[in-house]
């Protein structure tokens, strides 16, 4: 007879609905992984990307054991070896690399290929900080956006998603939930039945734009300026709350000042939308009073990202909107978790003094165009939850510097990636079916367990083992480095916090999931209502307090180091910075490259995880780039046909698809797609570049120019 | 791609699909619903509920209900439908003929 059971768990992925999960599992396989039907958000379903998770588990080319490079970096030509001789290899490696130019030359490179407390973006830091390596500044996504977020409202994790369904007007600015957040929509459907107005405001009409009631299409990188323009509607017409801006808000005068330079006719230039929609969406979300923004991880992609970010974000308190259920603004719910970021990633192990390399800079630094490495070159580098030569800015310095023959590289993976190709040693990493973890979401309020379905397969271990291995392995003493995954799970969060009010461990292998205690059902709350933000003045900074050192990145992307923030001052009124590449700000760069291009998630790729699942690619189809018809018939393109993306960084190809769902002159191209399915051999991060935007050193990947040719 | 109602769903139209799915794709008429692919998300939420499985993923749908395709694509000309209706008479007839 079959032996047949159920455990709880809850998915991985860096996608803010974090669903609660339930693993079928059958003779010690994990046969099916279905949404948890008693979940408030989950509801019994997963997603496009998720929907064969118990195979992705036992794909026939997933990493099951150690391998060594044998053959040329990047050829994949790799022997088997066991644990003990790949952590012996690393530890000649690395301490050969110590004795002559210090620990500083190993660099370690993670993401959020997982987001769980324990296996997640800061499952390496204890290990790091320990063995005093370079600090990696992770800020791949939502640096700039917390930054800017956190300047205006201070930590708060903001509107919750589940009171969408009391909204009545509800903005998705630069998100596209349908393929991101899909577990929200049903709350937005429930709203759209009680009258409410969906807007979403993207370049591109996405899914979601398509079943909007409107849709502004803004030149990319000009968001600042139609914010600032809706609050100058919004102030001059006299439809902002009075009384609420006088109690809970700082520096309107000067928001006002600064407004009045955005007339409607003016950043209709600016933005390419008409000023007549500009007015009508500003009195929308003014008189709809329950008003709510949903910020996308999009906005913070241009130069002036960050300030976009101010600027919107004070929108909802400018008109009141948080004094109802539904009203406000939701950026990341993240920050209501009770989670103990210093205990995470202890920042305190790290000497003062020590390098940090920003990983969007991977490129440059191992190319040695930054950081010093002509006195302390990075000789090895350690990759885990991550794929940097796919989802790195600048494609060609990434892969010029994971070529060079005196760097060390390790990478821990589920599958050979490219980057994973380009490795000394080959790590296998488990899944989460096979792991113990404790999630957050950044899209909803509940703190999920997932819970160990079946044994890792092959040699495959969780993130905390490996760090575990490795400590041991460096001659490590630190008690902290050997504390099991349940340790962990009750070291790192916080359970007397008032937001754990009824919640513990019991509870949480029992039912899996449980909602934090974060001021009240989704229908009543409104906890924003009495302003009360954890700002330094107490308000909603519109002038921000913090603008001296604005530019600066959150401890928890960067292994808690305080140390060496490479910013500087922001203005403190939100501005409009013009993006670093258009036909506006750059017109000479855009007789060559008249095109901008923005690319975006795809609907069935989490970045670029699953784009090697038969199913997933099948849904996604190939590699396509969407033009406008204008664009398209200058160029003599038909849709279909096999083009080049190019610019001065490098190229990529793609079919061609010719549609108005582009505004005319901005071509937009989905990332994830590993380089092996693309005819070029390169992918979209080809043409994109390192630079970082004004706040928290994101990445500017959606402000470049290309120019398109038919192959 | 999408997800496709099959002919199966004639002479049913239990309707406990649309309950499940997050994005209101279901259209319907008299005689059974068909999915609006541009709104659908592939979620697959539908595909379980139904008693008679008359949902399948284009991805492994059988060659056999290939010509469904063409008929969900006029999902639009017809009302959508959000909330359960009473299967229609003939539903436990046309379940057992199913073999459900």
């Amino acid at each position: 007879m079959k032996k047949f059971y159920t455990i709880k768990g809850a998915c991985p992925q860096d996608c803010p609905d974090t669903c609660a999960m339930i693993y079928k599992v059958e003779d010690g396989k994990i046969a099916k992984v279905i949404g948890d039907p008693d979940n408030n958000l989950t509801k019994g379903r997963l997603c496009a990307k998720l929907n064969n998770f118990a195979e992705h588990h036992y794909n026939p080319e997933r990493l099951l054991y150690p391998m060594k490079r044998v053959g040329k970096k990047g050829s994949n030509d790799f022997a088997r070896i066991s644990w003990d001789e790949a952590l012996s290899e690393i530890k000649k490696n690395w301490q050969s690399i110590i004795k002559e130019y210090g620990a500083e030359a190993i660099l370690p490179h993670a993401y959020l290929g997982n987001l769980g407390s324990l296996n997640g973006l800061t499952s390496g830091d204890r290990f790091f900080n320990a063995l005093k390596t370079t600090v990696a500044e992770k800020t791949y996504c939502e640096s700039g956006s917390s930054t800017a977020w956190m300047l205006t409202y201070g930590p708060i994790g903001g509107l919750d998603p589940e009171s969408f369904a009391y909204s009545k007007c509800l903005v998705f600015w630069g998100h596209n939930p349908l393929s991101t957040q899909t577990h929200c929509w049903p709350f937005v459907l429930e709203a759209r039945k009680k009258g409410a107005k969906i807007i979403v405001i993207d370049p591109v009409r996405t899914r979601t734009a398509k079943q909007a009631d409107i849709h502004l299409a803004p030149k990319p990188g000009t968001d600042a300026a139609l914010a600032l323009s809706m609050i100058n509607v919004i102030i001059e017409e006299g439809l902002y709350d009075a009384e609420y801006v006088g109690k809970y808000c700082s520096g309107f005068i000067e928001l006002r000042k600064r407004a009045a330079q955005f007339t409607p006719e003016k950043a209709s230039k600016i933005c390419g939308i008409s000023a007549e929609n500009i007015i009508l969406v500003a009195r929308e979300f003014a008189k709809s009073k329950a008003s709510a923004i949903r910020l996308g991880v999009a906005l913070e992609r241009h130069a002036g990202g960050g300030q976009a970010i101010r600027a919107i974000t004070c929108l909802p308190a400018l008109v009141g909107a948080w004094k109802y259920p539904g009203g406000g603004a939701v950026q990341m719910t993240l920050w209501s978790y009770p989670l103990k970021w210093d205990k995470m990633s202890r920042g305190e192990w790290i000497k003062p003094g020590t390098r940090v390399v920003n990983l969007l800079d991977l490129g440059a630094a191992l190319t040695g165009e930054k950081y010093n490495t002509d006195i302390t070159p990075i000789k090895s580098l350690f990759v885990y939850n991550s794929n940097p030569l796919c989802m790195a800015p600048n494609q060609n310095k990434v892969r010029m510097g994971l070529e060079r023959d005196d760097l060390f590289t390790v990478v821990s993976e589920h599958f050979m990636t490219e980057t994973a190709r380009y490795a000394d040693i080959v790590l296998p990493a488990s899944m989460q079916g096979e792991q113990l973890d404790i999630m957050f979401s950044w899209g909803h309020f509940n703190i999920l367990l997932n819970q160990k379905a079946v044994e890792p397969a092959g040699e495959c271990v969780s993130n905390t083992e490996l760090f575990r291995r490795l400590s041991k392995t460096m001659g490590m003493t630190r008690p902290h480095l050997f504390m099991t995954d349940w340790e962990l799970i009750d070291e790192y969060v916080d359970w007397d916090s008032d937001t754990m009010r009824g919640i513990d461990l019991e509870v949480l292998k029992e039912k899996g999931w449980a909602r934090l205690w974060v001021g009240g059902s989704p229908d009543i709350r409104a906890p924003y209502s009495k302003g009360n933000f954890p700002t330094p003045s107490g308000k909603c900074e519109f002038v921000a307090t913090g603008a001296a050192e604005g530019n600066h990145v959150k401890p928890a992307l960067r292994s808690g180091y305080t140390y060496f923030q490479q910013g500087s001052a922001i203005d403190p009124i939100p501005c409009y910075i013009p993006p670093y590449e258009s036909v506006d700000s750059t017109p000479e760069l855009a007789k060559k490259y008249p095109l901008a291009m923005v690319s975006g998630k795809a609907h069935a790729f989490l970045n670029s995880q699953y784009a090697n699942e038969k199913l997933q690619k099948e849904r996604q189809g190939e590699q396509i780039i969407i033009i406008h018809p204008n664009d398209a018939n200058k160029r003599n393109l038909n849709s279909g046909e096999d083009v080049k993306i190019f610019n001065d960084r490098g190229s990529f190809s793609s079919i061609v698809e010719i549609s108005e769902d582009i505004r005319p002159g901005v071509i937009y191209a989905n990332v994830g797609y590993w380089d092996s399915m693309i005819k070029s051999q390169t992918g979209v991060n080809n043409v994109t570049d390192d630079r970082h935007t004004d706040m928290g050193e994101s990445g500017a990947y959606s402000d470049i120019l290309v120019q398109v040719e038919k192959m | 791609m999408a997800h496709i109602v099959t002919n199966k769903c004639q002479r049913c139209r239990f309707t406990h699909c649309v309950e499940v799915c997050p994005v209101a794709c279901f259209h319907g008429d008299e005689e059974r619903l068909y999915i609006d692919a541009d709104t659908c998300i592939d979620c697959s939420a539908c595909i379980e509920v139904c008693p008679v499985r008359a949902i399948y993923d284009q991805y492994d749908m059988p060659e056999e209900y290939q010509t469904c395709i063409a008929i969900n694509s006029k999902a639009l000309d017809f009302p959508v439908i959000d909330t359960k209706h009473e299967p229609l008479p003939t539903a436990m007839e046309r379940k057992k003929e199913l073999g459900y």
